[in-house]
């Protein structure tokens, strides 16, 4: 509890140097996770020849606190701070600390212009499901608790008039002179630029960003309300590298270290298409569908489950069981990724009453008819919130999305604000 | 001689029709002068939703600001809402969710979606979106009946607005509001609104809705305090609303 034990002291310290001139609040969860373990895929049979190789993370409970400070200082400098003070207690396990900073910026307001330095969340694009063109915080999307990210290191300016904005930023600085295989991916340092410009009932936005070892990119995205009740938006996004998963060229079936690593690979396209239309009784259905070309290739998924089934034939033979096993396990490395396939389809059917909304998705991957489905159920009291939310994994059994480690996710959660 | 003759039978009807619509702006500018007050202004709201034993149900405070050329910021401030912002300009709208950081581009029917209807707390004037007739003057509706009200009978003239028709009813001599039927794009009855002057009926203090489609659920919007204000232009830059400035 370190960590926190000093977020905390340096938040309160903050609030009363700033009594005068600052705003604040946050509010406190207490979050349950009930998680399925798959009984497919590489990891559950890498369990099932030897238990416990590779156990996937547990059901659990989380008590957590978010903090928002903002100091106000003179000529227009601001400190503001988002902290997370989370512990953890996974079943069956010890409890551990999970507290974050989110934020922690100066920020110095001078009208039209607009400058930031530090830790600061910064999330750019359209669409929903995925966002091509994110390429500062890259955050996670579908996520089945929606809280806070953790921010990006930053050096920004902004000038905004009143159709126009545009932004330029180092994000992670300090990383630029780091080796390669320190700033993988939002931890690579870059420079950064977006353009957003107001045509009525369109907005444009340009981008473009230039990574320290991937490269350039540039990609464009528009959203447009085409009527009251619908809504349309679309990005693209074109890039000279990428990082992503890749197997070692000279791996052979039965490896003796991990043979997924991640690595600088080449371009490509990402870009998505979508839809929202609300109308009716308070009810709003959401359609996307994307392609990332960072992931990996159909062709590479061929011969990941190809690998499966020779490391499975292998299992068999009790000479070969343990390092198969160990194999098996490594195979599930490339599944940590923000989407498997390269195309996918989204639906989202969501009905609001006033304090409850109900919703209903499904993510399908085209490919292979891999599939995750979601219901969520929250209400919204005058200070209280509460989250319930089950997600299920599934499809053909050599779909990639039927071979994650969980099976289902159950989440609940109730939130108090202040 | 067929066209003179049309041309002075229709003169008097066009002309009335225009001084009839000129009528309606001046009796809605009154009125607007009971609920702004000005062309440019900072509002602190308070909206309490009571339940079904009258008790108070929820409540939500939002800073208001009301620019010109039908412009709006929304600021959320209550704990469950609180960095939840909504930029109205004309008929375009975004949305900015806490932690998010990324503003949205929102339909009219989206903004219709959740706790209150932003629209009744941000839109502070009747003159610049609707038009319409003056209809006879009787009994104000209850609990005021046994006053006199005047009728209007009001469309809006763009499609933005959360209400596509309103009846109103304003007092005879100063035009005061007295009381609403908010009809929505169905022309299905939304809400009743009751508006409460101050001590001194000077200013509307408070208004009261009657959800007629949420099981006549009673809202009731209350200004704490009313004050000139002209923000900045960048303030109401939709990629604007991700900055946190000094707004008090």
């Amino acid at each position: 509890m370190r960590a926190s034990g000093h977020m905390l002291a340096l938040l309160l310290a903050l609030i009363a140097a700033g009594a005068a001139a600052a705003d604040g609040g946050g509010g406190i969860a207490l979050r349950a996770d009930g998680r399925g373990v798959n009984d497919r895929g590489p990891l559950a049979l890498a369990a099932s020849l030897q238990a416990g190789i590779a156990p996937p993370t547990p059901s659990g409970q989380a008590l957590q606190a978010e903090l928002r400070h903002v100091l106000r200082l003179a000529a227009g400098l601001s400190l503001q701070t988002n902290a997370l003070l989370a512990h953890e207690r996974p079943a069956g396990g010890s409890g551990r600390d999970a507290s974050r900073l989110n934020e922690l910026h100066a920020a110095w307001d001078l009208g039209a212009w607009q400058l930031a330095a530090g830790k600061k969340v910064l999330g750019w694009d359209v669409g929903y499901g995925y966002r091509p063109n994110d390429v500062v915080q890259q955050e996670a999307r579908r996520v089945q608790f929606g809280q806070t990210p953790a921010g990006r290191p930053l050096l920004m300016a902004e000038h905004f008039d009143a159709d126009t904005a545009w932004t330029l930023v180092a994000v992670q600085p300090g990383r630029w002179p780091d080796d390669v295989d320190r700033q993988r991916g939002a931890r690579e340092a870059a420079l950064a630029g977006r353009i957003y410009r107001r045509l009525g009932a369109l907005d444009l936005h340009g981008f473009a960003r230039h990574g320290r070892h991937t490269g350039a990119s540039a990609g464009l995205a528009l959203a447009w309300v085409a009527t009251d009740e619908l809504a349309l938006h679309t990005s693209a996004r074109a890039f000279r590298r990428h990082d992503g998963w890749a197997m070692a060229a000279d791996a052979t079936t039965l490896a003796s270290s991990n043979p997924w690593r991640q690595a600088m690979r080449g371009g490509g396209t990402q870009w998505l298409v979508g839809g929202q239309w609300t109308g009716g009784p308070n009810l709003s259905l959401l359609a996307e569908a994307w392609h990332d070309g960072s992931a990996l290739s159909d062709e590479a998924w061929r011969r990941w489950g190809a690998r499966n089934a020779a490391l499975a034939a292998l299992a068999t033979q009790p000479a070969r069981r343990r390092v198969a096993a160990g194999n098996l396990a490594w195979q599930a490395s490339p599944l940590d990724a923000p989407n498997l396939r390269r195309d996918n389809l989204y639906l989202r059917l969501a009905w609001q009453p006033t304090d409850w909304t109900l919703s209903i998705d499904a993510l399908v991957t085209p490919a292979d008819r891999g599939q995750v489905v979601s219901a969520a159920l929250q209400w919204r009291g005058d200070r209280w919130r509460v989250d319930a939310s089950l997600r299920l994994f599934g499809g053909p059994a050599d779909a990639v999305l039927a071979q994650l480690p969980l099976r289902r996710s159950l989440v609940l959660a109730a939130t108090l604000g202040f | 001689m067929t066209m003179p003759l049309l041309i002075a039978l229709l003169l008097p009807l066009v002309a009335a029709r225009a001084l009839a619509a000129d009528d309606v702006t001046a009796l809605l500018q009154a009125a607007d002068r009971f609920r702004s007050g000005a062309d440019a202004l900072q509002v602190e709201t308070l909206v309490t939703t009571l339940g079904r034993d009258g008790r108070p149900d929820k409540e939500r405070r939002y800073t208001v600001f009301t620019q010109p050329r039908r412009r709006s910021l929304v600021l959320m401030r209550s704990p469950a809402e609180a960095g939840q912002k909504v930029l109205m300009l004309g008929d375009d709208f975004w949305l900015l969710l806490p932690g998010s950081q990324r503003p949205l581009r929102i339909t009219a029917s989206q903004k219709l979606l959740g706790d209150a209807a932003t629209g009744d707390i941000a839109t502070m004037n009747w003159a610049d979106d609707y038009q319409g007739t003056v209809g006879a003057d009787g009994p104000c509706p209850a609990p005021d009946e046994a006053r006199s009200c005047r009728r209007l009978r009001l469309a809006a003239t763009r499609k933005g607005v959360s209400y596509a028709r309103i009846e109103l009813w304003i007092g005879q001599a100063r035009s005061e509001p007295v009381a609403a039927e908010l009809y929505v794009q169905s022309d299905r009855l939304a809400k009743r609104a009751r508006f409460v002057l101050d001590p001194a009926g000077r200013q509307v203090d408070e208004m009261v809705l009657l959800d007629a489609l949420a099981g006549h659920r009673e809202t009731r919007v209350r200004y704490l305090s009313r004050m000139p204000r002209t923000v900045p232009e960048a303030w109401l830059n939709p990629m604007f609303l991700a900055r946190n400035p000094v707004m008090e």
